[in-house]
């Protein structure tokens, strides 16, 4: 597009001239320049060059002569730069409103003016340039008259006769504004009155030539251009563009290849101003068609036999124009699907509306007109005479045509040129420029726009073709760099055709650049492609394939014959000398070509490794099944194959026995190596080289195969990665083919779950580990679980003990929740220590290892153990909550002293302990014997659940403390006490044991057996609540016939207690037993420790058993602080346990009534009078027996 | 004149591509045809919203080279067919036509229990029968 004249790229812009006053031109130029719709000026200084720039040239042929040609090269430039719409004359006032003399000349300018301006049919506008204020000039009559004067002798309408005021800013634009509206109007009128004059002339066909047809339809439409009426230039563009379709056949006075050259320049400008116009106007769709059909009609038209390449890079650029046209509209263009969707008939393509397909159709074309133009300079023969006898070929005055221009004396003249002459020029022209750097500039402009489209297929076919170019540039670095780039898409989907062409050249580029390594590659790519004999019929016509040659198993074993000889060349050889090339393979400079699991490499050399057993013993010996598959086409003869495991030990090589001695010397390091020595190393196509060997290893762990080294001749080699047959990829490309498929392995399943690696298991161990618990843990012990290791056949060396405390239940030890609910500072269950038998100082060292934080996890080293030893130790765990857990216990040794890197031995035990709760604490308030106070939080209970127990404030409380046993496991009870908060309790409450005797020793306490201890408690202080203090109790395990065990001890925490200064206290007395008819006496006792007078009632019922004497119902009143007794006499009537006459007490003031327990009532009769022994026992043994 | 066929896998790889032409333009095809598949490619991902095209399986003219127009065919089974051919006009329903017979004929030939998914379509019956509705083809559209 560049190429093209700048009037004809940019729309056509009115032009107008200034002439008279110069001062002032730069600011009108500026403002009309600046307008929405600009407007050029030409800018005359003075009136003398009026006519020169508006001379018109006398035509001195008549109208019968026959065009010179169709389109005038400088006509449209003519109209843009020279000849204006419009003169507009600028007169100072004081010259209009001056003397005679300045008034004579304004008017002589003026008659000039008009003069020169009238055969064009300019127009005309008259300023004048007001120099002092407006007000001055309307004062003034004389200026008036002046003025219509002026307006006379312009022969203007009084409206294009303007005032112009400088001086004035706000006038100044006024009158800017009034100018430029005034001059577009006038332009615009001009140039429709030119317009209309020339279509006139086409109407009424007052032409005798097509030429003249031609060139009035171009000019209408150029004047339509100038006022913006897009429409008419259009139309009038098409009709030109007709009328040149069918000016294809006739004759001119041009020779024939020069005719078709100038319709074709022609049809070019026409085409480009239509398709500018379109894309400008949205028509995306109209401009695609457009081009379709100038496409379509032009294609054909290659008449210029001798010179096709002209055609061709006029094509081409028909292309590159509209692709470039299309590229700067699609920025405004909207979606293109729209327009794909809008508006085909199905004619239409997506990539029609590309720049990109434009682009790579524009380089396709090239290309021909290259390859064409390279065909007719080789028939010209003698260069010199071309050279010299075109050197003055200039454009002549008509588009598309050329001349001589031949200097007679002073004058120039045109001369004519003739077709051989004009060929000549083409071809000499045609060889000043290296097209191919055009094309690659195209086409990555086409593979640029393609990318950004994702249209990745389209633009490797770019990519491709710009590596032909660079190829044929002998540029092979960028050669091979894009094809590089393009082959991958072609692996990918499986393209052979395609990938044999870019292989191609990517060898020759890598042959040419003398790289080897990546010349072997792409050779044996190629060799081993899928290319197979019953196919090459489809590849038959194939003669553009590049340096790569038909694809033909012919071709493929020739290309694997040129690179096995480089396998066996070595650089004394003096084969290498006959071949030009300078690829070798040398002692120094060998080759390892690396195969892994993605390369396009493994078609070439595939290796299958499968072990025959999944798990294997130490030291036993499993078989290993070696397989590789070859797609190369010819045979290849393997030297020598090294297996390469991850266990290094194990490495062993394969050697073919014909080859490999004859040839080379097997290396010392390579003698230290395990060596299998196989008849024949020979890989055929497509078909599996199955060996199998033994293979073991002495260590444990995973043995995997790594890579197969396969050596080739005596500094070739290709490492493979070893492929698990059971999860081995299918062949690149070679799985679309329809070929015959073999398993690796002879074993059919092992083809199918055979790996590439085993897993040895570890030695067996020798050695005893014993985990012994007795019985369930008890909850607050130190649990002892011993651990005995006994060495049984080999020694234990660095051995280390491993425990681990794992939740039975899965949900671990140290679940937070519970933890916060229960423990805030420790687990469940924890690891206290291991205390060994006999404690080295390295083991004593290592228990400190244990670490408070792993506290469900121990490490423990073990000193050695000879064979038949024994050594043990003691876990000590802690149970805080009842538990069951495991106890997971590992241990790890060698058998071997000093080898330290030798396999660990393992063995694992297990145990699962349950954690139970030892003994259960209970306690229990009670008052006094026959003692009740009545509390007043007692009669009004409150709704709380957990209302503390009131106590009695300076009574003798009794509390009863019991341990149960609720384990089977026997249990010494060594003590129980009550520790009392230090501060709070040592005031406010005095607790004691209770009178009973005091065991000595230790008390053993068998399943479900209660231990129970009395105390008395007596609150001294009225505070609420009292803390009463800690239950412990001391206890041990009952050891058996074992060492004694570890006292612990269970604490449990009393509920706090309130105290509370009773109201009333009520006891009864009455002697500890009765005899049978003897009478006694029993009292009531009523203390008032009230400020207050009490009024009780009493109801006394009889008793059978009794005989009563007192009263059955009353009222008493109990005085202030005062006690109050009522006495009964009874005699009982039988022997027995029998109940006293009931009596009940109800304080009327507190609304609380009072009835003894049954307990408390009931006293023993003896029929007799009874005999004890001892005096002293007896007031003891009877206490005793009440009190419990 | 057709002057080539293809049937392009659904991992885009070639299955069958057969080239008519007596000239020395076959790698040419098989260019042509791989490009298609962006065609393709860019039609089954912003499929037409409009109208019948809507779960067709003809794709119409794909893209014109200089030389040659490229038709397009999809199966449900996400196989390409793919036509290229030097008519500058050429009936759709025509198309259509063909495609329909080459559909048919490569369901036939990859039903025989013989050949495996997914290779390519080497049988020789397949091939002739393609080559007879190619022919049939340019007697119809000719005529």
């Amino acid at each position: 597009m560049e190429e093209y004249p700048d009037e004809l790229r940019n729309p056509p812009v009115a032009l107008i001239s200034l002439v008279g006053c110069p001062e002032h031109h730069p600011a009108i130029s500026s403002y009309l320049h600046s307008q929405q719709h600009p407007i050029n000026v030409l800018a005359l200084p003075d009136f003398s060059k009026v006519p020169v720039v508006l001379a018109k040239k006398v035509k001195d042929s008549g109208s019968e002569d026959p065009p010179g040609g169709i389109l005038k090269r400088d006509w449209l430039l003519k109209h843009r730069t020279k000849i204006p719409a419009l003169v507009a004359v600028l007169f100072s006032s004081l010259d209009v409103s001056g003397g005679p003399t300045q008034w004579l000349q304004v008017c002589s300018d003026l008659e000039n003016l008009k003069a020169a301006i009238r055969p064009r049919n300019v127009k005309l506008v008259v300023v004048v340039v007001l120099q002092s204020s407006s007000a001055e000039l309307h004062a003034d009559g004389n200026n008036e008259d002046r003025m219509i004067a002026l307006k006379k002798r312009a022969e203007v309408d009084s409206k294009y006769l303007l005032m112009y005021t400088p001086n004035d800013v706000s006038e100044l634009k006024q009158s800017l504004d009034r100018l430029g509206n005034v001059f577009s109007e006038l332009a615009s009128a001009h140039y429709r009155e030119e317009g209309r004059r020339i279509r006139t002339k086409v109407e009424k066909r007052g032409y005798n030539f097509p030429e003249l047809h031609m060139r009035y339809c171009f000019k209408v439409a150029i004047y339509a251009e100038f006022r913006r009426d897009w429409n008419e230039a259009l139309k009038f563009y098409e009709e030109a563009y007709r009328i040149l379709r069918q000016m294809v056949g006739t004759k001119t006075r041009l020779p024939p290849i020069q005719r078709i050259v100038e319709i074709n320049s022609v049809a070019e400008q026409l085409q480009f101003k239509i398709s500018t116009l379109l894309l400008h106007g949205g028509k995306v769709l109209d401009a695609v068609q457009w081009f379709c059909q100038h496409n379509v009609a032009y294609r054909r038209l290659v008449r210029v036999t001798e010179a096709p390449y002209l055609h061709w890079e006029w094509m081409s650029r028909q292309f590159l124009v509209f692709a470039e046209l299309l590229e700067t509209s699609s920025a405004t263009m909207q979606s293109i699907s729209s327009f794909v969707v809008g508006g085909t008939d199905g004619t239409l393509t997506e990539w029609e509306f590309r720049p990109a397909y434009y682009y790579q159709l524009a380089a396709t074309y090239l290309k021909k007109k290259q390859s064409s133009l390279e065909i007719s300079l080789s028939m010209t023969d003698n260069s010199s005479e071309v050279d010299s006898s075109i050197d003055s070929v200039v454009p002549s005055t008509y588009v598309g045509q050329f001349a001589r221009l031949l200097e007679q004396g002073d004058e120039l003249s045109m001369q004519p040129l003739s077709d051989e002459q004009y060929v000549q020029y083409t071809l000499a022209e045609g060889k000043r420029f290296q097209d191919s750097y055009e094309i690659i500039a195209l086409l990555k402009r086409a593979y640029e726009s393609y990318s950004s489209l994702k249209a990745q297929r389209m633009g490797s076919t770019c990519g491709l073709e710009i590596a032909k170019e660079y190829f044929f540039l002998n540029n092979y670095v960028n050669t091979k760099q894009v094809c590089d780039d393009i082959i991958t898409l072609y692996r990918q989907e499986g393209w052979v055709a395609l990938i044999w062409e870019v292989l191609g050249y990517l060898r020759e580029c890598s042959r040419k650049l003398g790289a080897v390594k990546s010349f072997i590659e792409y050779s044996l790519e190629m060799a081993a492609l899928p290319v197979l004999p019953d196919t090459s019929i489809t590849f038959l016509g194939f003669m553009e394939s590049g340096p790569a040659g038909l694809p033909s198993l012919q071709q493929r074993e020739h290309i694997q014959k040129e690179v096995m000889e480089l396998f066996g060349k070595d650089s004394r050889d003096g084969l290498s000398a006959e071949k030009s090339t300078d690829l070798r393979l040398t002692e120094e400079n060998p080759l390892n070509l690396e195969i892994d699991l993605v390369s396009p490499l493994r078609t070439v050399m595939l290796a299958s490794v499968a072990f025959h057993e999944q798990m294997i013993k130490p030291s036993v010996s499993t078989l290993i099944t070696l397989s590789l598959l070859s797609q190369l086409p010819l045979s290849i003869q393997i030297d020598k194959i090294d297996l390469q495991f991850n266990q290094p030990q194990c490495n062993f090589s394969i050697i073919n026995k014909e080859r490999y001695t004859s040839t080379t010397m097997i290396s010392s390091v390579q003698k230290s190596q395990r060596m299998e020595k196989a008849s024949s190393l020979v890989l055929t196509t497509n078909r599996w080289l199955r060996l199998t060997f033994e293979i073991k290893s002495e260590q444990s762990g995973k043995l995997e195969c790594v890579s197969i080294i396969v050596k080739l001749g005596p500094h070739f080699s290709i490492i493979c990665r070893a492929e698990s047959p059971a999860s081995m990829d299918d062949l690149p490309l070679w799985k679309f083919e329809d070929r015959v498929e073999t398993f690796p392995t002879k074993d059919p399943t092992l083809a199918l779950t055979g790996q590439k690696a085993t897993q040895i298991e570890e030695p067996e161990p020798h050695v005893d580990l014993a985990l012994v618990a007795t019985g369930p843990a008890l909850v607050g012990e130190s649990f002892i679980v011993p651990v005995t290791i006994s060495a049984k056949g080999h020694d234990v060396y660095s051995g280390e003990l491993k425990i681990n405390l794992v939740d039975v239940r899965g949900d671990g030890l140290f679940s937070p929740r519970e933890t916060e609910a229960s423990f805030l500072d420790g687990h469940h269950v924890e690891l206290l220590g291991i205390a060994g038998a006999e404690q080295e100082g390295k083991s004593q060292g290592s228990y400190s290892n244990i670490n408070r934080i792993q506290q469900s996890f121990g490490l423990v080293s073990i000193p050695n153990i000879k064979n038949g030893e024994t050594w043990s130790c003691e876990l000590e765990i802690k149970w805080h909550q009842p538990k069951p857990i495991m106890l997971f216990v590992s241990l790890g040794y060698s058998s071997q002293e000093k080898d330290s890197t030798s396999q660990k031995i393992n063995i694992h035990k297990s145990l699962q302990i349950e954690g139970k709760i030892a003994v259960t604490i209970n306690h229990r308030i009670m008052l006094p014997f026959r003692r009740d106070p009545l509390l007043l939080s007692m009669v009004k209970p409150f709704n709380d659940a957990d209302q503390l127990v009131s106590l009695p404030l300076g009574e003798s409380n009794v509390l009863i403390v019991s341990a149960s046993n609720c384990t089977e496991i026997p249990i010494w009870v060594e003590s129980l006490s009550i520790e009392t908060d230090f501060i709070s309790a040592s005031s406010s409450c005095c607790i004691k044991p209770g009178s009973g005797p005091e065991s000595t020793g230790s008390t053993l306490l068998v399943a479900e057996e209660e231990y129970k201890k009395v105390f008395t408690v007596k609150p001294e202080v009225d505070s609420a609540p009292l803390s009463l203090g800690i239950v412990c109790l001391r206890w041990r395990r009952d050891p058996g016939h074992h060492e004694p065990s570890t006292i612990v001890t269970t604490k449990h925490r009393l509920p706090h207690v309130n105290v509370e200064v009773p109201t009333l206290i009520v006891s009864s007395e009455c002697p500890p037993y009765a005899v049978l008819g003897d009478p006694l006496t029993y009292f009531v006792k009523i203390q008032n420790q009230t400020p207050l007078l009490q009024e009780l009632k009493v109801l006394l019922s009889d008793s059978q058993s009794f005989l009563m004497s007192g009263t059955h119902s009353g009222t008493v009143f109990v005085l202030p602080k005062s006690d109050h007794v009522l006495s009964y006499k009874v005699i009982p009537l039988s022997s027995g346990t029998q109940q006293l006459p009931k009596y009940s007490l109800t304080s009327s003031r507190y609304s609380a009534g009072f009835q003894p327990s049954s307990a408390a009532s009931t006293i023993f009769v003896f029929p007799s009078k009874p005999l004890f022994k001892g005096a002293n026992d007896r007031g003891k043994n009877l206490e005793s027996v009440a009190t419990i | 004149m057709i002057v080539c066929v293809a049937i392009v896998g659904h991992q885009n790889n070639p299955l069958y591509i057969q080239s008519f032409t007596e000239g020395d333009d076959a790698l040419k095809l098989h260019h042509v045809v791989h490009c298609s598949l962006d065609v393709v490619d860019e039609r089954v991902n912003n499929p037409k919203k409009s109208g019948p095209m809507l779960n067709e399986t003809y794709l119409g003219l794909l893209y014109p080279t200089e030389n040659y127009k490229v038709y397009g065919y999809l199966t449900n089974t996400k196989v390409k067919f793919i036509l290229v051919t030097t008519d500058l006009d050429i009936k759709d329903a025509d198309v259509r036509n063909f495609f329909r017979k080459f559909h048919a004929a490569y369901v036939d030939a990859v039903s025989n229990p013989f050949h495996v998914p997914g290779k390519k379509i080497t049988s020789k019956t397949f091939a002739e029968r393609i080559s007879t509705i190619v022919k049939a083809f340019g007697l119809s559209s000719a005529g």
